[in-house]
């Protein structure tokens, strides 16, 4: 089974169980059709209308990763966070079981954290990582553990929260081994060894990425790091991790990739 | 902006050099082909001096009492204050140090000038008259000092003292030097200002009406609570980005009032200068003219939430630009500065921010458009990082001709633990009220953003700065705060008085082997004391261009900016390799611009040069502004 369907389409068929009154109601096809409607808006320039498009996608399909990523994408354009922090926090209500809504619904404080100061930066990523916990606990796939242990790393060291994002990202690591290999599994050991660096320990750092090496030998994040000068890597990596740039949270990657 | 001509100024110039001291230095030969004036390579040098020239002072933190007490002295840890001035008239620099425990005592060093002995090498030697001047007073049970400024505000010619507090403010009139000791009366009770009860951080001085009198803005930090005995445990800020419940600013103008000592009340004028809706927590100010239209500007560092940009409408009335000008920010804003760094004709300002493991705010060097707008470059400068910052004063401290940056920071170093996880836990506590101080976790004898070493930005001449406070002698450690620039043996190389967190005197003296050339200013307006109109006296706001070698050198007298501290009303001049000066502009208070040759003048480099404002002629009430 490809990764994507595995995150995107079966966990939420039984949360989507309707009543009696509405059971006629195929609610892939309306997400479907409200998902092209959305993508044929965000083509057309019209981010606004994409919106509502989407969000009623997810009405229909609340555990849709990818049309949770597309909103957002447009959210983030139009810079409307709090709607889309709103939408998310009234769906993962209504399903309080699906992962991928609990997913977006933290990336979605993720998105707004870089028009906010740095103290409503921490109270937005810790509120990220309740979600992507949540997240985990519906269900444990590679993008979950992947994404909280990533979230830790953005955290100063001084948090203590390092050491947490190293076992999500080691977990994570373990997932790719037994699943189907997909490019982006490669993040996984390019994060964990840039947790070992925030923590000083190049040694640990280096065994990460050079594990990494083995299975993505073409993998350039992980060549540039193992070609950095150790006295060089502290700088690249908390320069990757500082909390003043936007987050990249687009996971169009996923369903491109391979 | 006014229009009204006045007749005869043209003529005037010549009288306009009533006098001119060559303080120190020697007139240099002419030079038919200034160069260009290069960054030099070494930077400035300094050495630290207190003890040998007599500077013998510790601050110490105020004790607070109750069940809030460490939250109180957290919030509060400022109070280690210096101001420069002349305050006994006798053409060198005095220092006022501020310290904060309760009934202590400050400092007022006069300075009396190197020992006759030659020791120390033409150091000069400081000694207190606090107690004798009788401004050592004003750390009450119920008071902090918080803030001082020197001031002409009757335009008699002495400097006075205004003491800011948490509490009510005390202004202290200068009435004279007897048997070499400034008397100073506090007359607080004879003027507005005694009605006010706020917790101020921040007093600049400037003539916002061009009325020929300085006024006063005031910055206050914690909203008008008494902090020594708490009415309600909300006094704290209300969000820690974007605090809207701080004590703002206030604005106070200089009128006249003939039963008032000296002839001169301050009056609140906060709602119609347009600074009432501002009520965010104001750490510091700063003013210049920005747009060099002739006013004064404002810019207010806000903590906890955005910094202000006021541009003068000309008449003492403000317009809040900030939207257009800078956008808002949710930074901890901790200094204000104004310097024309990259020498494009337009003052930038420099805010210290607090950029440290924790949390990357950055500095912002605003750098001026001219178009009313600002792009923060501190980045592409090298001048975002100075970790905890506070007070940080542009000047060309090795007279290369760019202004460099010497910035202190550090918020409290004390014992291993780290403050930081023990706050962070309060702030991710659910539904947590950040203005109660109930909320804050006692810091004991933790470290918070501690053992922070002083920055000193280099400028290159090229738009970047480099830093090297440890090449230059500046790089301690101590919890800096204020900073005031001082030339303090008149030998043309800026001196430095750093003010520290329960902390002695770091009073550093510039030893740059090699220094460019340079040139100085003390201007004197033509102030008409009991009148409106003319300049303040001590010129501040007035503007001086230099011209020299096809370059043009940009100062402006300012009264107060930069956290915490004071400078020298002195305007000094870094020529670099250029050994003449061609001619010196002059833009008064007033309106009235001076262009002044400078070999006729006297305008020889290496000295400082005194320039008074020439008298108005008969009917002459108003000048114009450009």
């Amino acid at each position: 089974m490809r990764l994507t369907s595995l995150l995107i389409a079966t966990v939420l068929l039984a949360s989507l169980a309707v009543p009696s009154a509405t059971a006629d109601i195929d609610f892939e096809a309306v997400a479907a059709r409200a998902f092209e409607a959305g993508r044929a808006a965000v083509d057309a320039g019209n981010d606004t209308v994409a919106l509502d498009h989407f969000e009623r996608a997810l009405r229909a399909k609340a555990d849709d990763l990818r049309t949770g990523s597309e909103y957002r994408q447009a959210i983030i354009r139009l810079r409307a966070y709090d709607r889309a922090i709103a939408f998310f926090e009234e769906l993962v209500q209504k399903h309080p079981k699906a992962p991928n809504a609990h997913l977006n619904l933290g990336y979605a404080y993720v998105d707004k954290s870089p028009d906010e100061g740095a103290v409503t930066q921490v109270l937005l990523a810790n509120t990220a990582l309740e979600h992507f916990s949540a997240a985990l606990e519906a269900e444990e796939t590679w993008l979950v553990r992947y994404t909280r242990g990533n979230s830790y790393l953005y955290w100063p060291p001084i948090f203590g929260r390092t050491q947490l994002g190293l076992v999500d990202l080691e977990r994570a690591i373990e997932i790719a081994e037994t699943a189907e290999p997909r490019s982006y599994h490669v993040r996984a050991w390019v994060a964990l060894g840039d947790g070992h660096v925030r923590l000083g320990d190049l040694e640990a750092a280096h065994d990460a990425w050079n594990r990494g090496m083995k299975k993505y030998p073409n993998d350039g994040e992980l060549a540039r790091r193992l070609s950095t000068e150790d006295a060089q890597l502290e700088t690249l990596v908390n320069d990757a991790y500082a909390t003043d740039r936007r987050v990249d949270t687009d996971l169009s990657p996923i369903w491109k990739a391979d | 902006m006014r229009t009204l001509a006045a007749a005869g100024t043209s003529a005037a110039l010549g009288l306009a050099l009533t006098g001119m001291m060559v303080l120190a230095g020697a007139a240099l030969g002419a030079d038919d082909a200034p160069k260009a004036a290069p960054a030099s390579a070494d930077g400035p040098r300094f050495v630290e001096v207190s003890e040998a020239a007599g500077v013998r002072f510790a601050h110490a933190s105020r004790q607070f009492t109750g069940p809030h007490a460490a939250v109180l002295e957290m919030f509060t840890e400022g109070g280690a204050i210096v101001a420069a001035g002349d305050v006994d008239s006798d053409g060198d620099d005095d220092l006022y140090l501020i310290t904060s425990g309760e009934g202590a005592r400050h400092h007022l060093y006069r300075n009396d000038g190197p020992a006759p002995d030659g020791a120390h090498d033409g150091l000069p030697r400081f000694v207190d008259i606090a107690e004798a001047a009788g401004v050592a007073g004003g750390n009450g049970e119920e008071t902090l000092v918080s803030d001082a400024l020197f001031l002409d505000y009757d335009n008699d010619g002495r400097l006075d003292l205004l003491a800011a507090r948490l509490g009510a403010p005390i202004l202290y009139r200068n009435t004279g030097v007897e048997n070499g000791v400034p008397r100073f009366v506090d007359v607080t009770a004879h003027t507005g200002l005694a009605k006010l009860f706020a917790n101020t951080f921040a007093v600049i001085t400037f003539d916002a009406d061009a009325d020929g009198h300085l006024d006063l803005l005031l910055g206050h930090y914690f909203p008008a609570e008494n902090l020594f005995d708490l009415g309600t445990p909300n006094v704290l800020p209300n969000d820690l980005d974007r605090a809207i419940n701080g004590g703002g600013a206030s604005f106070w103008q200089n009128v006249a009032d003939s039963d008032a000592p000296g002839g001169r009340t301050f009056v609140n004028r906060t709602k119609e200068a347009g600074f009432a809706h501002h009520t965010g927590w104001t750490l510091d100010l700063g003013h210049a003219d920005l747009d060099n239209d002739g006013d004064q500007d404002v810019y207010l560092a806000g903590d906890y939430g955005t910094d202000r940009l006021f541009m003068n409408r000309g008449d003492g009335t403000f317009d809040d630009t900030t939207e257009t000008a800078i956008g808002w920010d949710t930074k901890k804003g901790m200094n204000v500065d104004m310097g024309d760094y990259d020498r494009d004709g337009y003052l930038d300002v420099y805010v210290t921010n607090i950029t440290d493991e924790y949390m990357k705010e950055c500095n912002m060097l605003w750098n001026n458009q001219g178009d009313g707008t600002f792009v923060d470059l501190s980045r592409e400068t090298g001048t975002c990082d100075t970790d905890w910052g506070w007070a940080a004063k542009f000047a060309d401290y090795d007279n290369d001709g760019w202004e460099d940056l010497f910035a202190v920071n550090g918020m409290r170093s004390a014992g291993e633990k780290n403050y930081i996880p023990v706050l962070l836990e309060m702030i991710l506590t659910p539904n947590i009220d950040f203005s109660d101080v109930n909320s804050y976790p006692d810091i004991e004898d933790m470290t918070w953003s501690g053992y922070q070493k002083q920055r000193f930005f280099h400028n290159l001449g090229d738009g970047t700065f480099r830093e090297t406070a440890g090449a230059v002698g500046l790089d301690n450690d101590w919890d800096g705060r204020g900073v005031a620039v001082l030339d303090m043996d008149d030998d043309g190389r800026l001196d430095l008085y750093q003010a520290s967190v329960d902390r002695p005197a770091r009073l550093f003296r510039n030893v740059t082997p090699a220094p460019g050339q340079w040139i100085g200013f003390a201007l004197e307006g033509a102030a008409r004391p009991g009148r409106e109109g003319g300049s303040n006296r001590q010129a501040i706001g007035a503007r001086v261009l230099v011209h020299a070698g096809g370059e043009i050198f940009l100062r402006e007298v300012n009264g107060g900016n930069g956290f915490s501290s004071q400078s020298t009303l002195r305007l000094h001049v870094g020529l670099g390799a250029l050994t003449r000066v061609d001619r010196v502009e002059v833009h008064w208070p007033s309106g009235l611009r001076q262009t002044l040759d400078a070999s006729k003048h006297g305008f020889v480099a290496g000295a400082i040069h005194r320039i008074a404002e020439p008298p108005p002629a008969a009917g002459d009430t108003e000048r114009p502004r450009s």
